[in-house]
């Protein structure tokens, strides 16, 4: 009887726990892209990417850049009126693109949300000086260099603390991020 | 079954007839089965299964056994009472019952659209039938009430729905009040320049219908007032009306004007301008405004503000002088038998949606305000000008579905927007012939005749259509082409491409509200408003017009979004409901009532506050309560409050209700009682 869930399923499933409506509500007026300051940069703008979802157009919803350009601004979530979540469609995307390894190789999005993830669970907080090198290499010397000109600059500003930053009961912390993101083992 | 109960005296002989309605309810009920069951009731003498109980066959059926069978009660299981309870009654009666005697079980709405398990359907229907059968032995022959229907009528809105109503009821001789809380009749529609799609003058089709209304020797018009308390019931309604001051004798009155024209002070018309323009203190608010007498603003006069001035009662011409500043609000009773609300709607806030910028960018305007600029008669004599009110704008843009179609703001479509959108964009592409005009829109709504070809006249004159809301207007550039215009950010979603177009104006076309107070106006005549705040009808397909409240009427938009021609032919339906009640003079009423056994009541007086129709005396000679038939409304309330119990429904008798459902629960009765004085 059960038949296999869609991809327009998938997506709607880990929208559960978020406010709103899922994709399958969209009336594609086009609010979102009208709206998202970064969508001249996008493949696919985020009315067209919700459109693919309904579609059930898994590979190319995948293989576009749209999720890992979202900013995050919530201009979209707040202004939709069809009432979707659309910045937590783009992380649905983005977690269900990282656990299945379908990400694109030459995003920097995938490598930096995952070297953060990484620092974060490893001290409790975000530390720039280890965050930024773990990903800036892969983008070549220049960039790595440029970006560590800038660094420098904001370190001696007071901008980016020099020793990294520790919270209290760390390992209760692991504990719960274990527990919370599935494949929490291997990250 | 039902072994244990004592049979009633007389020997019952009662009717099952269950009705498959086509396959409604035998896909999923055992009808077979059920009425086959159902003869196994000591009481029932015949049970039959029909294809169509509701066909004229079916009720010749009823007819028929009754005759044959000398049946005494009768019970259909079908639909829901709500849609055949008349008609079975009619053939209990035809077959020379008295037609109380019949008992609906509702094996449809209730049972076989609700479910797709055959077996428990079948037992449900089962249930409900022995319910039934097991109330209707207990059933009492009732007489219906007549009620006489006073000819009069209430209508309250004097917008073109209430006009239309009005002139439809009082052209067939029969006399209306219409209640009008703005100084003048005519409604939204007096505001409006051109109506879509014909392009008539709103003025022109609107002008002559509220002369006919002031003219009309079967309509007494009350303007500047207020209905403040409704009492009674269809056919005899008590109303009571606030006439508001107006400071301005009407019996005196020429409607020269001159009093307008002395008066020193102006202030802006948030009214009928919606802010556009200016008006007198003392003012009618627009030139064919009916009734012709002005009004004064209390709230701005000089004289009521620092007691000096009345340069209006100077020079008043009339003998004896039309100005009286002592003036009071005029409280009226007025009788009638039925209301007509049409009190239509408002325009949705703007300022609501805070990035697209009315009220902070001042080339913003809303459809209304734009209206009003457009209309010859209005502040900028027909002439499409910016706020500066010099410079023409060479592109205007026209923003679709502000506050419709939202899930934060109103979920529903306006419904005219898309056409007053398309009417904005010839307006503008006739009177400035070289302006760019840009519609956004969602989706392109223009359902109605000659609305389409309206449309593609649009596009034939070249206005430039975007599919994609509009995601924010702004003032700030980021090209030399943007610099001092108003940017609209939207996706323009056939490219797939986001889109920021520089324009000179902008036109908000905002949704249509429910009037701000509805819901009180919806609890003074006691029917009902949706959460959207629009009254709701009796039934949405077969009975638009009518309310859950006998006598109580509704037309326009005050029911939802709705154009002119559509608005009237609801006016013109709501009349011609009141004028078929008024013809028949008197209707019969369901005689469900309560009624008080005075011998054993206490005289505590619970009952007498808490009925809602007020038809609870307390006679204070005899030290009992007595109901007023003619008031009750047969709610209960009454019934389930009284501590003696001494309060009876008629037709919903304590023993016909615990009747039926022991009737409904004959399956669990091998459960063990639980003995009395022992529950927890």
């Amino acid at each position: 009887m059960t038949s296999k869930p869609t991809f327009r399923d998938e997506i709607a499933n880990l929208l559960y726990a978020s406010q709103g409506s899922p994709t399958n509500a969209c009336i594609q007026c086009g609010t979102c892209s009208g709206t998202c300051p970064v969508a001249n940069y996008m493949d696919q703008t985020p009315r067209r990417l919700i459109g693919m979802i309904n579609a059930n157009l898994k590979e190319d919803v995948l293989d576009c850049n749209t999720y890992w350009f979202c900013a995050s601004c919530y201009h979209c979530t707040v202004r939709c009126p069809a009432d979707i979540d659309i910045a937590g469609v783009m992380y649905a995307i983005k977690r269900y693109s990282i656990w299945n390894k379908t990400y694109r190789e030459d995003l920097v999005g995938p490598r930096f949300s995952e070297a953060f993830m990484k620092t974060v669970i490893r001290s409790g907080r975000s530390y720039e000086p280890l965050l930024a090198p773990t990903y800036m290499f892969h983008f070549g010397p220049k960039e790595f260099f440029n970006e560590a000109v800038n660094a420098s600059k904001m370190m001696l500003k007071g901008r980016i603390p020099v020793l990294p930053p520790r919270i209290k009961r760390l390992d209760n912390f692991k504990n719960m991020v274990k527990k919370i993101i599935p494949l929490g083992e291997n990250s | 079954m039902n072994d244990t109960k004592s049979p009633p005296e007389i020997e019952e002989k009662v009717g099952v007839y269950v009705c498959h309605c086509g396959t409604n309810i035998s896909k999923v009920v055992d009808v077979e089965d059920v009425a086959k069951w159902a003869e196994s009731n000591p009481h029932v003498a015949v049970s039959r299964d029909y294809k169509f109980m509701c066909s004229s066959l079916g009720q010749e059926l009823i007819e028929q056994d009754i005759k044959e069978k000398g049946l005494t009660k009768i019970v259909v299981a079908s639909c829901s009472p709500h849609m055949h309870e008349g008609t079975f009654r009619a053939a209990t009666e035809k077959g020379g019952l008295n037609p109380f005697m019949f008992e609906m079980a509702n094996i449809r709405e209730h049972d076989s659209w609700t479910t797709d398990d055959r077996e428990a359907a079948t037992q449900k229907a089962k249930a409900l039938i022995n319910g039934s059968i097991e109330r209707v032995i207990h059933h009492q022959p009732l007489e219906q009430i007549p009620v006489s229907i006073n000819p009069s009528t209430l209508i309250v809105g004097a917008g073109i729905a209430g006009i239309t109503a009005a002139l439809e009821l009082a052209n067939g001789g029969n006399h209306v009040y219409l209640v009008e809380k703005q100084p003048s009749i005519g409604g939204h529609m007096a505001q409006l320049d051109k109506t879509f799609p014909t392009l008539d003058c709103s003025a022109c089709i609107l002008t002559p219908k509220m002369v006919d209304v002031s003219q009309h020797p079967n309509i007494t018009l009350l303007t500047w007032s207020e209905v403040e308390k409704m009492d009674g019931y269809m056919g005899n309604f008590q109303v009571t009306v606030r006439k508001k001051a107006r400071y301005v004798v009407e019996d005196t009155c020429t409607g020269c004007g001159i009093c307008i024209e002395k008066c020193p002070f102006k202030v802006i018309d948030t009214e009928f301008e919606v802010g556009m323009g200016e008006r007198k203190v003392i003012y009618r608010p627009f030139p064919q405004a009916v009734p012709k007498y002005p009004v004064i603003d209390a709230a701005n006069c000089v004289y009521f503000l620092k007691g000096k001035c009345k340069a209006c009662q100077k020079f008043c011409p009339t003998e004896p002088n039309s100005i009286d500043f002592e003036q009071q609000d005029e409280i009226l009773k007025l009788e009638v038998g039925n209301i007509i609300l049409a009190t239509g709607y408002q325009l949705f806030d703007v300022k609501r949606i805070p990035q697209y910028g009315y009220g902070k960018l001042e080339n913003v305007f809303t459809s209304l305000e734009f209206e009003r600029m457009v209309n010859a008669a209005g502040p900028t004599e027909g002439k499409i000008l910016l706020r500066d009110k010099e410079s023409e704008p060479e592109s205007v843009l026209i923003v679709h579905c502000v506050g419709s179609r939202d899930e934060n703001y109103h979920k529903y479509c306006s419904k005219v927007c898309c056409m007053y959108s398309l009417k904005f964009g010839h307006l503008v592409h006739e009177r400035i012939p070289d302006a760019t005009v840009y519609n956004c829109y969602i989706d392109m709504r223009t359902p109605g005749k000659g609305y389409e070809e309206f449309y593609d006249r649009l596009l034939q004159e070249g206005t430039n259509f975007i599919r994609g809301k509009v995601a924010e207007i702004t003032d700030s550039p980021r090209t030399p082409e943007e610099e001092g215009k108003l940017i609209v950010q939207v996706e323009d979603t056939l490219i797939g491409r986001q889109r920021r177009i520089p324009v000179d104006m902008v036109i908000l076309s905002p949704a249509i509200e429910a009037q701000p107070d509805s819901k009180e106006v919806s609890q003074l005549f006691k029917m009902g408003c949706d959460f959207e705040g629009f009254f709701i009808e009796r039934h949405p397909k077969l009975d638009p017009v009518a309310t859950m409240t006998e006598g109580v009427f509704i037309a326009g938009a005050c029911q939802g979004p709705k154009d002119i021609p559509d608005t009237v032919a609801q006016g013109a339906a709501a009349a011609s409901r009141v004028a078929s009640l008024i013809s028949r003079g008197t209707v019969m009423m369901e005689p469900v009532r309560a009624s008080i056994d005075t011998e054993n009541c206490s005289g505590c007086r619970i009952c007498n506050n808490l009925c809602p129709y007020n038809a609870i005396e307390f006679v204070e000679e005899e030290g009992y309560s007595q109901v007023i038939t003619a008031l009750c409304q047969g709610c209960g309330t009454c019934v389930a409050a009284c501590p003696s119990g001494v309060i009876t429904g008629a037709h919903f008798t304590n023993e016909q209700l615990f009747s039926q459902i022991e009737g409904l629960l004959w399956d669990v009765q091998e459960l063990e009682p639980v003995p009395a004085g022992k529950e927890e």
